[in-house]
Parts: C-alpha cells; sequence; structure tokens
C-alpha cells in the first residue's frame, strides 16, 4: 500500500491526550510515521495517558518519537518544543492540532473570560503551533498541517455558540493560511498543504453529545443511525497527509456520518 | 485492522465510466494497484482496452465495455447486467465520465434544447442512470460506494456558462439523496470535485499554465487516484454525501483572482 505510506515521516500531533488525539496519532504511526505528541498540563494521569499513546505509537511505527508538555497558547514554550523535536527526533513534515474542547453554556450565562478560554484553547493554539513548524515546513516546500474541526464550523446547535465560534476561527485560519503557503513551482509536485477534518458527533470528544439525553437522539438522527468512533477518523488523517495528496488544500473533508447531508 | 489496511480493496470491484483516458484511467489504475478489480467502460475500445493490458498484469479481474452510451439507460442497464454476470459482486460505482458539452459560452436565448440537453444528459443523467442501475444490486450485496465526479462547477458560476455548473451541481445533489436514502443500507455516496488536470505533463505547458494556478501548479491526473481509493475504502467509512475538493485551494481562492494578494503594513 505505498499510496498512504508515511514511512520516514515525522507527525507532531497536538493536544493528544483526548480520544481522538489517540486515535489519529496511531493511525499516523499505523502508516509507518514516526509520531511526537504534546499534552497541555503536567498532570499525572495525562503524563500517564501521553505514554501509554507514546507506547502505542512506538509499537505501529517510528520509535523515536517524543512527548512535549506545554502550553500550546505560550509561543515561546511551542517554539523551544518544536526545536528541540527536530533537532533530537527528525524535522516535522505532519502536523496534525487535534485538541478539541467544547464549553456548552448559554450565551447569557458566558463571560468574556470563558469566551477567550474557549478561543484560546481551540483556535490559538492552532495559530500557534502552525506559526512556529510552519515557519520550518515553509523553507523546505512540503509539508501537512491538519486541523480538526466541528461541524460547528458553519451549523448552529443552541448552547454551543461559544464552541461553533472558535470551530469557525479555525476553518477561516485554515482556508486563508493554506492559500498563504500553498503555492511553489510549476514543475514539482511537493507542496505545504492546510486542511480540516470536519467532525460530526463522534463518541468520546468534547462536545454535545457528550449529553447522554443528545447522544441517545443522535443515535436515531444520525443518517449513518449511529455517533462516530475515533477509529473513523483515522484513515482521513492518513489520507490528507500522505505525500500523494498534495493537490489537497484549503479543504473540509467531512467526516460526519453524512449529518451536514441533510443538516 | 492497521489503518492501511483500511485502504486495502481486495476482493472488491469497480464500474468506473469513462475509465480509458484521464482521470477515469488513472482512478482505475490506482483502485487496481489497491487490489481492486475493474469494470472500465469507455466510448473508444483503444484507451479501454490498453487500460485493462496494464490492469489485468497488476494481476486484477478486467472487464471491458465499449457499447455502452451512458446517456442512454437501456445501455447503461445492460452493461451492469453483463458486469455483475461477469465479475460478481460490484462494490464500488465511479460516476467519472462526462463532457462539457455543445453551447458554452452563447448567451441564453441562442441556446438550443440541444445544447441544454448535451450538457445535462453527459454529466447529470448519465449518474443518475448508472446510479440507478447499481442500487439494486448493491442492496442485494449488502452496500457498496458510489462516488461521482463533480467539478469546482458544482460549487460556482461564470458567466453564460449554463449547463456544465447545473449538471455538476446535481451530481452533488444526486450524492445526497443516495447518501440520505441508503444510509441504513450500507451504501456510501461521495463526490469528487477536481480542479484543473489538463492531460498532460509536458514541461513547456505546466510552465506556462502553472503559475497562472493559486497551487502554482496544475493537477496531475495521477492524483485523483489516492482520493478515489480512499472513497472506495473501509478507511472512509463514516463519510457520506460530502464532497471532497482536489482542486489546489482554487474554490477557497475563489474571492480574488490567483496572484492578487493584499498587502498591509503591521
Amino acid at each position: 500500500m505505498t499510496l498512504f505510506d508515511l514511512t520516514g515521516t515525522h507527525s507532531l500531533v497536538t493536544g493528544a491526550t483526548g480520544a481522538l488525539g489517540r486515535a489519529l496519532a496511531v493511525a499516523l504511526a499505523e502508516a509507518g510515521a514516526t509520531v511526537s505528541v504534546t499534552t497541555v498540563s503536567t498532570d499525572r494521569a495525562e503524563e500517564v495517558e501521553a505514554n501509554s499513546i507514546l507506547n502505542e505509537c512506538w509499537a505501529a511505527g517510528g520509535k523515536n518519537g517524543q512527548q512535549k508538555t506545554l502550553d500550546l497558547t505560550d509561543p515561546a514554550a511551542v517554539e523551544a518544543a518544536v526545536a528541540a523535536l527536530e533537532k533530537d527526533v527528525a524535522p516535522i513534515d505532519i502536523l496534525v492540532n487535534a485538541g478539541h474542547a467544547a464549553n456548552i453554556k448559554p450565551v447569557l450565562a458566558s463571560s468574556v473570560a470563558e469566551w477567550m478560554r474557549e478561543l484560546n484553547r481551540n483556535a490559538t493554539t492552532v495559530f500557534v503551533a502552525s506559526q512556529a513548524v510552519g515557519k520550518r515546513m515553509v523553507p523546505r516546500g512540503k509539508g501537512r498541517i491538519i486541523n480538526v474541526v466541528s461541524d460547528l464550523h458553519d451549523r448552529g446547535i443552541p448552547n454551543c455558540a461559544i464552541f461553533g465560534a472558535s470551530q469557525g476561527a479555525i476553518l477561516g485560519f485554515t482556508k486563508s493560511l493554506a492559500l498563504e503557503w500553498g503555492g511553489g513551482d510549476p514543475l514539482v509536485e511537493d507542496r505545504v498543504t492546510v486542511n480540516a477534518i470536519g467532525i460530526g458527533f463522534i463518541e468520546g470528544v468534547p462536545g454535545p453529545q457528550a449529553d447522554p439525553a443528545v447522544a441517545e437522539v443522535l443515535g436515531r438522527y444520525l443518517p449513518l443511525r449511529r455517533l462516530g468512533s475515533p477509529k473513523d477518523v483515522q484513515g482521513a488523517v492518513v489520507f490528507l497527509a500522505a505525500p500523494t495528496t498534495n493537490y489537497v488544500n484549503a479543504e473540509v473533508v467531512l467526516i460526519d456520518g453524512a449529518i451536514a447531508t441533510h443538516a | 485492522m492497521g489503518i492501511l489496511d483500511q485502504f486495502n480493496l481486495t476482493g472488491q470491484c469497480a464500474i468506473i465510466t469513462g475509465a480509458g483516458t484521464g482521470l477515469g484511467r488513472e482512478m482505475a489504475l490506482s483502485l487496481a494497484d489497491s487490489g481492486c478489480d475493474i469494470v472500465g467502460v469507455g466510448r473508444r475500445s483503444g484507451p479501454i482496452e490498453e487500460v485493462g493490458e496494464i490492469i489485468k498484469a497488476k494481476g486484477r479481474r478486467y472487464l471491458g465495455v465499449t457499447g455502452c452510451d451512458v446517456t442512454v439507460s437501456a445501455n447503461v442497464n445492460d452493461m451492469v447486467a453483463q458486469a455483475a454476470a461477469k465479475m460478481g459482486r460490484i462494490t464500488v460505482l465511479i460516476n467519472n465520465a462526462g463532457l462539457g458539452g455543445s453551447g458554452r459560452g452563447k448567451t441564453l436565448p441562442e441556446l438550443t434544447d440541444e445544447d441544454w440537453l448535451s450538457g445535462i444528459d453527459s454529466n447529470l443523467n448519465a449518474a443518475f442512470y448508472c446510479t440507478r442501475a447499481i442500487v439494486p444490486h448493491m442492496l442485494e450485496q449488502g452496500g457498496g460506494r458510489i462516488i461521482s465526479v463533480t467539478s469546482g462547477w458544482g460549487f460556482r458560476a461564470g458567466r453564460n456558462n449554463w449547463m456544465y455548473p447545473v449538471a455538476k451541481g446535481g451530481v452533488i445533489q444526486l450524492t445526497k439523496a443516495i447518501a440520505m436514502t441508503y444510509a441504513r443500507d450500507n451504501i456510501r455516496a461521495s463526490c469528487i470535485a477536481p480542479g484543473l488536470f489538463p492531460k498532460t505533463e509536458d514541461a513547456a505547458v505546466l510552465t506556462e499554465m502553472g503559475p497562472k494556478q493559486v497551487a502554482g501548479r496544475i493537477g496531475f491526473p495521477r492524483e485523483m487516484g489516492p482520493l478515489a481509493v480512499f472513497l472506495a475504502s473501509p478507511a472512509s467509512d463514516y463519510l457520506s454525501g460530502a464532497t471532497v475538493l482536489m482542486d489546489g485551494g482554487a474554490i477557497a481562492a475563489g474571492l480574488l483572482p490567483a496572484g492578487v494578494v493584499p498587502h498591509a503594513e503591521g
């Protein structure tokens, strides 16, 4: 299966310690990539989780990936981590921004501080990580940035306004950044691409489906009649990461059980 | 099952219309590389036989069909029946055949019924006929994938460009209807929207056309292969009703002409 072979590449998955981040990291490793991950806190439980993810990646793929614990909204910390990973592991070929947090709350009950927190943890993290990695990718003329956004990037759900805004922010950033970095020589195939995976309601991922009553309704309402599993998103990340998909750029691949089709 | 196994199409069989040349040919070759048997449908026997020889050399089964005009439903029904009879289980349909049609650039009053129907027939009706013919077979087999090639024109419009965008927009809606109707029958439907993919890798052409594109280069037909394999395979099992653009960012960039970059002081 050479079309999607990632052997010899180095992937960095940010916000890796959720259910989705783990699935994406492992998929990249299974496709042959060396995988490094970032976690956002020094909390012991998260560190154990991160080590477990790295172990799974090591078992499946390259064995040199590392874990960095840092504040993804802190440009100096991210720059230092990216510099160290490029020096100690390998140049980063693939950046997957998988962090995903959802503040489900009425707007009238929300503060500006909560708005800033949601935008920061979902969107500022993508900006900071893309900048640190992109400034190295762009001179190399090839690379992949893959951002995970909820289908709420262009649809609405009550009590999800602030969460939805953070997803729209990521997507707007994705499209213009893709065009800023997507050019190159007419005779050279490699490109830097920036794309998104638009996820529907995935089990274990923060979002409205975390409410069991909503999940129960979705199980009947979704065209495919089931919530997605993190594993359902693995194919899309490997597809977008592959060296054969240079001409997919500024795109959102919807892995949503067809919810956007009838919504 | 590891992730790369999910892209494996061993044991599957795909009908591809317009398989002899261009994007259809490249999709057929990539599917075959991934283990898929192929039914190649096309107007001219030369290219359909030539691609068949390559596919058979890869160790796949191949059936070439050249007598089928995909704009005639009776022909399509015969083709699908023949494919099922000779190949057994058909699991993938790629509605790829399509034509620019006559009449592009004519003003609305100048357009004839024939102009209009030529564009709608070859791009939309053909996809409808093929889909209608294959769905009962797929339902019997427990599911399948229907992939249709639309275009950036399925989203945008142009002055005095009538049939092609209307037909390609129709293909996107046809895909959504398939996805909704058969979601619970394990049939997945999706669209591919290619940007500019000339059938050449001539350096002079690439150098002339590339800088006018958002991506700085044109697309190479072989780049369609991985997308077709992804959409045909279990790796995209939770994707249905959606369109995937393969255009180097062209649709996203549509707000300004290519090469125009706003500058602002920090």
